[in-house]
């Protein structure tokens, strides 16, 4: 302390202006050190969009736009024939479905504990969240290969098919046979899994909303739901749509359970119940032992994935940017 | 007047001269206590607001005046650990009824928050909003009660070309006259200001006192304010309210003029508080 204040006195204007010399080259390469982490990703990610150009190059260039509207997927038949329309219908068909069940009950869970849930059980389920987020994916697949699939296909799936059968529509959905391996199993493992996103951030977002803008509500008379309805999510839709997008790009990604699951089948079916595949699955499933064209074909597959995602994030930024606009004019 | 409203009303400012009679109790507390957990926050309250008129709170921030406004309508009712005892009469109803239907008092007893809280929504759903959790009318009926409410919040001459926009979109003195506008809305009986005007500049101030003076021709008003002045015009009754105590209740007249109490002077003459 002693030697500090003695550097103290010491320092007259001349000093002043060389410390704060020194701080204004410390704030340069503040700015510069910041501004390389900033653009680090830009190439990391320019890098990875690139080698998977390159990579599937090859395929593109035997297979063409065709790729997209092939179904038949024979790597092993010579020359190959690869198509990606089965692995890209059960991408989008799991992650719909995913997303159909997890967004209501994740709000559900949301509302419950933000709104309506007594204090002393908000932390134990909110700690059940988490833990349920703490999961490794390749646990989910194995309780969904053991227990879930055979629960589904002995017990749920044989109900449906005979709650359905005969009704138009929804009979070739819900069509036999029962299955341990379907997509349908696939999507509700899916939706267990991007549940706790969806729930997590429902319950930070609504946690924003202002106590007084909620009570003004109560104060007109209105019920909870009415509350939780016409000011908490309104006042919140940004967020939780946010928060909803991260889980469709979670869900669309999701790799190691749904390949245990969904039976990797290349081939489309009406029926929910019939085995299907996911770009990621097939990727996982096959990449290993693949080589050639067969490999290229897989990475062409990654590439549509990263393409995918990509433009449901731009949709979901596009619809903010709208709903922001509407609420700020 | 004596001659201690001379050095008062020059730090209140103009004092209403005509007093008026007494009107008939329209919210009675009796042996009120309120508890924040272990926390003694109001003490045996007994006082009324009288029909059609204006009731001002007053007393130094913790002395329980907004506890008391949120007792009035059960907003604590949303908090764990806080409860009421004693009674609370809204004409012949108990309002501390645990049986009661809270939404239903809410909407008998509308309340005015300290900050503006336009709800996310267009001006006019605003208004509309909690006419249709009450009453199925058609399109033009609620045209017409929006336009009302509107007109009695003073507030359609500044927004009757925008009811689409976002209620947002309101400056803050405009976003407060919105909330009024709202909870007349719903024809409540009873209006709870609680500070109404502490976030406004004083022009918007001024409309909202102008529309308080209004409103208590249809409406039981009461209000918590910390500006004296305020409280001095607005209100035809004052309470002084300290340490959860409800010391002193009259006629605002004679509060600002001649108190019994040495507090309630102390207070109001800026000694403390």
């Amino acid at each position: 302390m002693a030697v500090q204040s003695d550097v103290m006195e010491a320092a007259g204007p001349y000093d002043r202006a060389r410390a704060l010399g020194a701080f204004k080259l410390g704030d340069v390469t503040f700015y510069w050190v910041t501004r390389a982490c900033a653009i680090s990703v830009l190439l990391i990610l320019g890098g990875i969009i690139l080698s998977l150009i390159v990579g599937a190059w090859p395929a593109i260039s035997e297979y063409g736009v065709a790729f997209l509207w092939t179904q038949r997927w024979a790597p092993s038949a010579d020359p190959p024939v690869l198509g990606a329309l089965g692995p890209i219908y059960g991408t989008l068909i799991t992650s719909f479905i995913a997303m159909l069940i997890a967004v209501p009950v994740g709000l559900g869970i949301a509302i419950f504990l933000t709104e309506i849930a007594p204090i002393w059980l908000r932390r134990p389920i909110g700690l059940a969240i988490e833990l349920l987020a703490g999961i490794p994916s390749i646990i989910y697949g194995m309780w969904g290969f053991f227990v879930l699939g055979p629960f589904l296909a002995n017990h749920f799936q044989p109900a449906m098919i005979s709650l359905f059968d005969g009704v138009p529509v929804l009979g070739t959905i819900f069509a036999g046979p029962p299955s341990y391996l379907s997509l349908f199993n696939a999507a509700l493992i899916l939706a267990i899994m991007v549940l706790p996103f969806i729930t997590a951030i429902s319950v930070d977002v609504f946690k924003t909303v202002p106590p007084v803008l909620k009570e003004a509500a109560y104060g007109v008379g209105c019920t909870t739901w009415e509350v939780v309805r016409s000011v908490v999510i309104p006042y919140t839709r940004v967020g939780v749509i946010g928060g909803v997008m991260l889980a469709l790009g979670r869900a669309l990604g999701e790799t190691m359970a749904v390949t245990f699951i969904i039976g990797n089948s290349f081939r489309i079916s009406s029926s929910l119940f019939a085995p299907g595949t996911t770009i990621s699955a097939a990727i996982a499933s096959e990449f290993a032992e693949s080589d050639g064209l067969h490999q290229s074909g897989l990475i062409l597959l990654g590439l549509l994935l990263f393409l995918l995602t990509f433009m449901v994030l731009a949709a979901a930024r596009l619809m903010l940017s709208r709903l922001e606009r509407q609420a700020g004019s | 007047m004596n001659d201690l409203s001379v050095s008062v009303s020059s730090a209140t400012g103009p004092v209403p001269q005509m007093a008026l009679p007494d009107a008939p109790a329209k919210v009675t507390a009796r042996d009120l206590n309120f508890y924040y957990g272990d926390n003694h926050a109001l003490k045996n309250i007994n006082m009324a607001l009288g029909v059609n008129r204006v009731t001002a709170f007053i007393g130094p921030s913790g002395c329980g005046k907004s506890t008391l406004l949120r007792v009035f309508n059960r907003m604590y009712d949303l908090y764990p650990g806080q409860r009421a005892t004693g009674h609370v009469m809204l004409d012949n109803t108990d309002i501390l009824d645990p049986k009661l239907d809270v939404n239903l008092l809410r909407a008998r007893v509308g309340m005015v928050f300290q900050k503006p809280t336009p709800f996310p929504m267009t001006i006019y759903e605003n208004i509309a909003f909690g006419i249709r959790l009450y009453e199925k009318i058609s399109k033009s009926e609620m045209d017409g009660r929006v336009e009302k409410a509107l007109r009695g919040g003073a507030l359609w001459n500044e927004v009757k070309d925008k009811l689409n926009a976002s209620g947002l979109s309101l400056s803050g003195g405009q976003q407060q006259r919105l909330c009024i506008a709202r909870t007349v809305a719903v024809r409540p009986e009873v209006i709870l200001f609680d500070e109404p005007c502490s976030a406004l500049d004083p022009i918007s101030t001024a409309k909202i006192e102008e529309l308080i003076h209004e409103l208590c021709e249809n409406y039981t008003i009461a209000i918590v304010t910390h500006n004296m002045q305020q409280a001095a015009r607005v209100s035809d009754k004052t309470a002084f309210m300290y340490l959860g105590e409800l010391v002193e209740f009259g006629d605002t007249n004679k509060i600002f003029t001649s108190p019994s109490d040495r507090r309630t002077q102390d207070y109001i003459t800026g000694r403390f508080g």
